[in-house]
């Protein structure tokens, strides 16, 4: 067995989210720092311990990337002087992986005990006054049918992320039979959750009925099946495991980390209804050293329902083609025994974007015991996972209330 | 998104000017109606989007090849609703993984068909579409 992280030496202290939803009067700004001072305030840190600053961009506004990455952050927060470093970390949805890669060398290497990473997105309402409301939603479409695609192979037949969704979903359940109401109950498990988070944009609980009922958007998903995309931002401060222990009672250690790309289009991707998912998460599980049981939650990327129902299946949680009916039954709900996507994921909470670092928030503070209206009880081990790209940038995350 | 620029322009004058040299015979032939593909002369490996570099061997030796047309649906997927500005007043229309003969696989739409008839592994053959406002031939694929 190959080391893939050192287990246990560095954790998650802290974990600050500003509300999900639409903020027309509030700047990225605003957002950030109220998610920071959240995050600071949740594990009682010094601010002026903060040896570096990773910063996750937005999608709507390169100003604002370029001011975060020159290290406005430093300035706003009183962190000059004692702040080694500030940069910007991008990777899409996975980006919350990447940052904690990079915080974790930052650590390691003894280049400092306690980073900051925090982000910011306006996705429904204009990050600038100078934009109409109409203007910046044709932006916004503009971006989830060009980001991350080819400009001369996929653009021009008018590709969408809710098709690209739409091509993984048909094939899966063309390979695996599984009903559209199984895939459909997969928003229903997402809402319930959401319904629970008092920061979550989306907080009625719906069924599934009226999932299907929703208006079709990209066959075979209605609109109810696809994520919302709101205004947002997140904070976690994380530290080395000796400096851990001293701030707060159970910190979320990194016990192993996973991951495999398997490609950048679905036209090279091969099997679409399984992408690296399973070798990311056999990686992962090996160095942290723990069983299938042992998971209080599991945290997994969302943003359509059948990437959930993939991931539970090749981690082995559920037999192929049986994730559908485990989370029709009710497994993955509040009170079932696999809580999973317990903030609600991207179909409830909302999508902020470039947002993979709310799941490593929320499974990080199932153990911190930061998690309010959606608390499960006595979560020993969380399971997070991150998705890039058009969904084949597979990340796994397991973190821990022990360092082994 | 500068207003200067009506919707639906925006995209096509960003395609025109980042139009590779390397992919120009594939418009070339879409033009003329003929579905082409690489095939590396190195490695022989087939190559679809085209490339640069064989992704297998990184030769850069990539010859052009007529393909049959043929292939089958790997999957589907009919978009209804908020599509992209270039799209505006096309839904519906069904976006297609199709799987040619040659072994490479294309995303493109299936024509000539009704949304609900279309299924996974349904036998298609290539057609061509003028996209005016782009200025491209598109490949797409119709039942056999």
């Amino acid at each position: 067995m190959s080391k893939t992280w050192p287990k246990g030496e560095i954790a998650i202290v802290g974990v600050g989210s500003h509300k999900y939803g639409n903020f027309p009067d509030l700047t990225m700004a605003d957002l950030v720092l109220s998610a920071i001072k959240e995050a600071i305030g949740s594990c009682g840190i010094d601010k002026n311990d903060i040896g570096a600053v990773i910063v996750e961009p937005c999608l709507t506004d390169p100003e604002w990337n370029s001011y975060i990455a020159w290290s406005w952050m430093v300035d706003a927060l009183g962190l000059g002087g004692k702040c080694k470093h500030n940069f910007l970390v991008h990777s899409g949805g996975s980006v919350g992986m990447s940052s904690l890669l990079a915080a974790g060398g930052l650590i390691a290497t003894g280049r400092t005990d306690t980073v900051l990473i925090a982000h910011a997105e306006k996705l429904s309402t204009p990050p600038n006054p100078g934009i109409t409301q109409e203007d910046f939603a044709a932006d916004v479409r503009a971006i989830f049918s060009t980001a991350g695609m080819y400009e001369e192979w996929e653009v021009p037949y008018g590709y969408h992320f809710n098709a690209i969704a739409g091509l993984v979903t048909h094939r899966y359940m063309h390979e695996t039979g599984t009903p559209i109401e199984e895939i459909a109950s997969v928003v229903t498990s997402n809402r319930k959750w959401a319904a629970k988070n008092e920061k979550a944009l989306l907080r009625r609980e719906i069924s599934v009925e009226e999932v299907m009922k929703s208006r079709m958007v990209a066959s075979p998903l209605t609109s109810r099946m696809c994520n919302i995309v709101c205004d947002g931002a997140t904070a976690l401060i994380v530290t080395s495991a000796k400096k851990a222990r001293d701030l707060v009672e159970t910190p979320a250690y990194i016990l192993g980390i996973g991951g495999v790309v398997t490609n950048f289009s679905l036209m090279t991707a091969g099997d679409v209804t399984r992408f690296g998912w399973k070798k990311a998460f056999n990686e992962a599980i090996e160095n942290a050293g723990v069983k299938l049981s042992d998971f209080g939650t599991v945290e997994l990327y969302d943003s359509y329902p059948v990437f959930e129902l993939i991931q539970l299946e090749e981690f082995g949680f559920c037999e192929r083609g049986k994730s559908g009916k485990f989370v029709y039954d009710g497994h993955t709900w509040p009170g079932g025994n696999l809580p999973m996507t317990t903030d609600g994921g991207t179909l409830g909470k909302g999508h902020i974007g470039v947002g993979g670092s709310g799941f490593v928030i929320q499974g990080a503070g199932q153990i911190l015991g930061k998690c309010g209206g959606t608390q499960v009880p006595d979560v020993k081990y969380s399971l997070v996972t991150n998705m890039g790209g058009d969904y084949m940038d597979a990340q796994v995350i397991i973190l821990g209330g022990k360092r082994s | 998104m500068s207003k200067e620029i009506p919707k639906g322009m925006y995209i096509s004058i960003i395609l025109r000017e980042k139009r590779k040299t390397y992919s120009k015979p594939f418009w070339e032939g879409t033009e003329r109606r003929e579905l082409l593909i690489q095939e590396c002369v190195d490695c022989g490996k087939r190559i679809y989007p085209p490339a640069y570099l064989c992704p297998s061997c990184l030769s850069t030796n990539l010859a052009w090849m007529k393909a049959s047309g043929k292939g089958k649906v790997y999957s589907f997927s009919t978009l209804y609703q908020g599509p992209p500005v270039h799209y505006e007043g096309k839904t519906p229309y069904t976006l297609a993984l199709v799987d040619l003969k040659e072994g490479v696989r294309m995303l493109t739409h299936i024509v000539e068909c009704k949304a609900e008839e279309i299924k996974c592994d349904m036998e298609v053959e290539v057609t061509f579409e003028d996209f005016k406002e782009m200025g491209l031939t598109l490949p797409k694929f119709r039942p056999i």
